[in-house]
């Protein structure tokens, strides 16, 4: 039972003042005497450097500080979430277009941009490897430095990992047909509106720092280890970012601009623009084969999946993408036997990071798809096989892991009814349907605080980044409903380390279940005193009372919480706090190093026409539904799922970085970069969700804002088959690419018709 | 950015004079929506920026004059779209106005700038080419007028000589009635740049007039006087060698990034048949 604002939708916190231009983003902050920094690039993807000259740079009125690797701690520092093999500045050579070999401060962005461009570094472009084959090719040129993997067998080759997951006997499971395919998926970035941004300011002893960081804690620790303070030396302001995506989970260029700000004795900020945004952060590109066994009636018998992402320069968070990424990438599908075989592919490009989906939507594009080709081939409706072989609620599909925790065929069945599946489309229109899964969180900690003021007012204190996802706007709804408090008398605190308690991350869509349980069990602290004050107050046994959604029962009557709060705090006032804490230990045993707190799971049934002559495709229907449990907001559930569907139509129709054969990205930017627009919209857009309260959760939700964009590709793929015959197995789906294989489809007839 | 002066002219007069002893090292200053861009990424690097928008006599907006459309040189897109004679003389120019940039652009970008900047994907420039449009430019010489036909030469380079401003863009008004449009390809539905774009009018004498850009160095323009293309009934037989004819022209580069060339090419037929279709419906005025 949950009270009256669990379930609603109120207004968002925050919301207003994102649309009208008041809320404050890093870039909006200014701290008096601060310098602006502009990074120094070379106009090449992998060089060796050679002497940097910065006179002509350092005589720019306004330059205060140039640095270069050579300026920075020695041996110059390394970071990462995952392995610690990213420089600060690039040492020795750059591995990828656009990485930083030195960067310039000065006490305006005009003069630091142009001295920026008079700073003359001798360099020599060297051999480089920009593709999987090519990185994969036994002759190719390291990316990463042997030195940085002692020990590790794979040091001599470009493959970082390689993630092997499987059960049953792939090579002696008996199926009717196997079907195998060659699928890829493009490099695309994040395109958060918000542009990223740092600024670092000395801080007394220590050092303050404002990012557009979605792990304030994270960040603290990665700079603190780098600059020997203690973390409570290290405050980080994470003010709410203008979107995220996973491209503002790791630290980038924080460490820099923190140095730079310390030797400098000033405040240092950079923003950067959009086309280094693109060099800063990107999703991995994969190539995935899959062998699908089956049976004649349409019964999975094993799936054989190789997939090889191609991650950047340094290794950022892009390994575990690959591993956790690829880990379900059987589907959520009743299984007897699978193989999954997942490589991270070191390249000279621009290193890949999380991205909303973490590494599943490529490996789901290739297997759904090939699941409309089984289907096909079998003769069995696309819908059909996806209900027989869905695990079933409590399966344990995934032998050793967390069973299927929703009614997966609900959902699709749901998607399958919107998009009026089994009823004839009109002619040029096709449909498609795809499910799709992912892991949620596998570890977890998230610490919160509540405070419940004497006039019954409410403030939360938790760390989580709030980057539109609506996470303070749930935080209030849980601890308002629990503490009995109207929305506007919640505050919620967040982005500041020095203030808030400690918090992992914000990512896997875990906030809500994480961070929203330790929320709830600071109000069970709170409604505990309370209790216990009541007991006092009215001389009642507290195992007689109880404190529920703001009210409190007596024996024979029952007061509003912020009635005993006021007698039980009497005239000095003061207030009641509750601590929360929601930690999931690692667990090393397990493949991904614990257990998925909860699948997302959606399903995506799809409209589309085709022009024949154009090869222009329109999403007529989009229907997404997505298992989440309990929606705590519905309009804001329904918000997120609309953004990740759209967010997935970029990558399945347009979105795709273009590389020159030096390894530059020629796209860069977004004139030739094209992300959908309003007018790029399906015409109709329906998103649902199917609540069983059977999440982990408060009130049974589960993590969810991933989901809706997992199985847009294969969705649309399968329609745009289904409309006109073309088959496309290299995203995105371009009008040049659906026309391209309206030809071969032409010639294939032309084919069957001259054999006749 | 770097840092230029800027100038803001109240004259032609003064304006040339400016233009003159810059020489190029002075970019003019319309809408900006072009300028800017590249002020930004500094591929461009002037000494001095010309404001043009302060000219009175470059005003007003629209205007007929001597059996002609006078579009000044600050007019921005926005108004030409919506502008009422445009729209009933010279539909594929409104059609190809309205789709320039985005609703912001349009607001800002300039018919005179679009034409100036010359580039081979200008939307505007291939209804200009149809309609037979001329550009007035004015210099230390005097005035002149040319067929805009004659101002392109490749990207970013026009005959215009750097002393020259162009002050407006003519349109003679067709004496007969005219069927148009314009059309283009785009990677997306929402603001893009052209990978082809076309405009096509028939009049009722069977001449068929076809421009297209975005498939080579600069806009072309075609014109078939044999009216079997303008003919809706005559038979595939007769048109399609007509119709084929009119692309010869077309030598889209390699090296884009917006589509490639045989796509490129079968779109500028797709596209040229669909615009064809277009105009003869509307010059039967269905």
């Amino acid at each position: 039972m949950t009270g009256a604002r669990v379930g609603a939708s109120p207004r968002r916190v925050g919301g207003a003042e994102r649309v009208t231009g008041g809320q404050r983003y890093v870039a909006d902050i200014h701290i008096p005497g601060e310098l602006h920094v502009k990074l120094v690039t070379l106009p090449v993807a992998r060089a060796r450097i050679g002497a940097i000259d910065t006179s002509a740079a350092e005589r720019v009125p306004g330059v205060r500080l140039i640095v270069t690797a050579a300026d920075l701690p020695q041996p110059v520092p390394r970071f990462g979430p995952q392995f610690e093999d990213r420089p600060v500045l690039a040492v020795g050579e750059t591995k990828y277009h656009g990485e930083p070999v030195a960067a310039v401060a000065a006490d305006t962005r005009d003069a630091a941009e142009e001295a920026a461009g008079l700073v003359r570094v001798e360099h020599e472009e060297l051999p480089a490897v920009f593709t999987l084959a090519a990185a994969l090719d036994p002759a190719a040129p390291l990316v990463q430095d042997p030195a940085l993997r002692p020990g590790d067998p794979l040091a001599g080759t470009n493959v970082l990992r390689v993630h092997r997951v499987g059960w049953g006997d792939v090579d002696a499971a008996a199926a009717d047909l196997v079907v195998e395919r060659r699928y890829a998926f493009p490099i695309v970035t994040h395109f958060a509106i918000e542009p990223h941004a740092c600024l670092a300011a000395p801080d007394g002893d220590g050092i303050a720092v404002w990012s557009t960081i979605q792990h304030p804690n994270w960040l603290q620790r990665i700079l603190a280890k780098l600059l020997g303070l203690p973390l409570a030396k290290v405050r980080v302001h994470a003010p709410d970012p203008g979107g995220g995506f996973g491209g503002k989970q790791h630290a980038k260029y924080e460490p820099l601009v923190a140095l730079m700000a310390l030797r400098a004795d000033r405040p240092v900020r950079l923003v950067l623009t959009l086309e280094e945004t693109f060099q800063a952060v990107r999703r991995a590109a994969a190539e995935v084969t899959v062998r699908t066994g089956l049976r004649a009636d349409g019964t999975l018998a094993f799936q054989d999946v190789a997939a090889d992402y191609l991650i950047g320069a340094y290794a950022d968070i892009a390994d575990r993408v690959v591993g956790k990424g690829s880990y379900v990438g059987a589907g959520p599908y009743r299984m007897p036997a699978a193989r999954i075989v997942a490589r991270s592919v070191l390249s000279h490009t621009v290193p890949s990071t999380a991205f909303r989906g973490f590494g599943n939507p490529q490996v789901n594009w290739a297997v759904e798809s090939n699941l409309d080709e089984a289907a096909l081939a079998l003769g069995i409706d696309r819908l059909e096989i996806r209900l027989r072989n869905l695990a079933r609620k409590g399966e344990a599909f995934i032998p050793w892991d967390t069973p299927a925790d929703g009614d997966w065929a609900e959902a699709t069945r749901r998607a399958a009814d919107r998009i009026g599946w089994g009823t004839p489309a009109a002619p040029g229109r096709g449909r498609g349907i795809a499910v799709g899964i992912k892991s949620g969180p596998t570890t977890g900690l998230s610490y919160s605080t509540v405070r419940l003021l004497a006039d019954g007012s409410v403030i939360v204190f938790a760390g989580t980044s709030d980057m539109g996802q609506g996470a303070r706007t749930v935080f209030a709804q849980v601890a308002g409903d629990e503490l009995g408090a109207p929305l506007d008398a919640v505050t919620v605190v967040m982005g500041d380390t020095a203030v808030v308690p400690y918090d992992q991350q914000t990512s896997a869509s875990r906030s809500t279940v994480l961070m929203g349980n330790s929320v709830l069990a600071a109000c069970r602290e709170v409604q505990a005193k309370v209790r216990a004050m009541a007991a006092r107050v009215h001389g009642v046994d507290e195992a007689a009372i109880t404190v529920e959604h703001g009210v409190v029962r007596l024996p024979g009557r029952e007061l509003p919480i912020r009635d005993v709060v006021a007698a039980g705090l009497g005239r000095l006032g003061g207030e009641v706090v509750g601590n929360g804490e929601m930690r999931k230990d690692a667990d090393p045993g397990h493949p991904l190093q614990g257990a998925p707190a909860f699948f997302e799971f959606n399903c995506t049934a799809i409209e589309a026409a085709v022009d024949e002559e154009t090869g222009d495709v329109t999403i007529v229907r989009h229907v997404t539904v997505s298992d989440v449990g309990k929606a705590i907001n519905p309009l804001q559930v329904r918000m997120q799922d609309e953004g990740a569907a759209i967010q997935g139509l970029g990558h399945t129709l347009m979105e795709h970085y273009i590389y020159d054969l030096r390894g530059r990205v020629r796209n860069l930017g977004a004139i030739d970069y094209r992300i959908p627009t309003s007018m790029d919209l399906p015409l109709e857009l329906h998103s649902e969700a199917v609540e069983n309260a059977d999440g982990p959760g408060p009130y049974g939700s589960k993590g969810m804002s991933e989901g809706a964009l997992l199985c847009v590709a294969p969705a649309v793929a399968a329609a745009v088959r289904d409309a006109c015959g073309a088959v496309i197995r290299d995203l995105p789906l371009s009008p040049e690419r659906v026309w391209r294989a309206l030809r071969e489809r032409d010639a294939a007839r032309a084919g069957r018709e001259d054999a006749r | 950015m770097h840092t230029f002066a800027y100038a803001r002219p109240a004259t032609v007069a003064e304006a040339l004079a400016i233009l003159a002893e810059h020489g190029p090292d002075a970019r003019v200053l319309a809408g900006g929506t072009d300028l800017v861009i590249r002020l930004r990424d500094g591929s461009l690097r002037p000494r001095v920026v010309v404001d043009i928008k302060r000219i009175a006599e470059l005003g007003p907006g629209i205007r007929v004059a001597d059996g002609r459309l006078v579009i000044a040189a600050t007019t921005v897109m926005a108004e030409i779209a919506a502008d009422e004679r445009v729209r009933r003389d010279f539909t594929a120019l409104a059609e190809a106005a309205a789709v320039v940039g985005s609703v912001q652009i349009r607001n800002r970008a300039t018919l005179a700038g679009n034409v100036c900047n010359a580039s081979p994907a200008a939307d505007t420039a291939p209804s200009l080419l149809v309609y037979g449009a001329e550009v007035v430019a004015a210099g230390p010489a005097g005035v002149r007028r040319f067929p805009v036909d004659d101002l392109f030469v490749r990207s970013g380079v026009t005959t215009l000589a750097p002393a020259e401003l162009v002050t407006a863009i003519e349109l003679p008004i067709p004496a007969g009635r005219l069927g148009a449009a314009h059309a283009r390809r785009t990677r997306r539905r929402g603001h893009d740049l052209a990978s082809v774009t076309l405009a096509v009018a028939v009049d009722a004498a069977g001449v068929t007039r076809l421009a297209y850009g975005s498939v080579g160095p600069r806009p072309v323009l075609v014109v078939d006087e044999s009216g079997v293309l303008a003919d809706a009934a005559a038979p595939d037989a007769a048109t399609a060698p007509a119709f084929e004819r009119l692309f010869a022209a077309a030598s889209p580069s390699p090296r884009s990034m917006r589509a490639g060339p045989e796509y490129r090419l079968a779109m500028l037929r797709v596209l040229g048949g669909r615009a064809l279709r277009t105009a003869i419906a509307r010059l039967a005025g269905e």
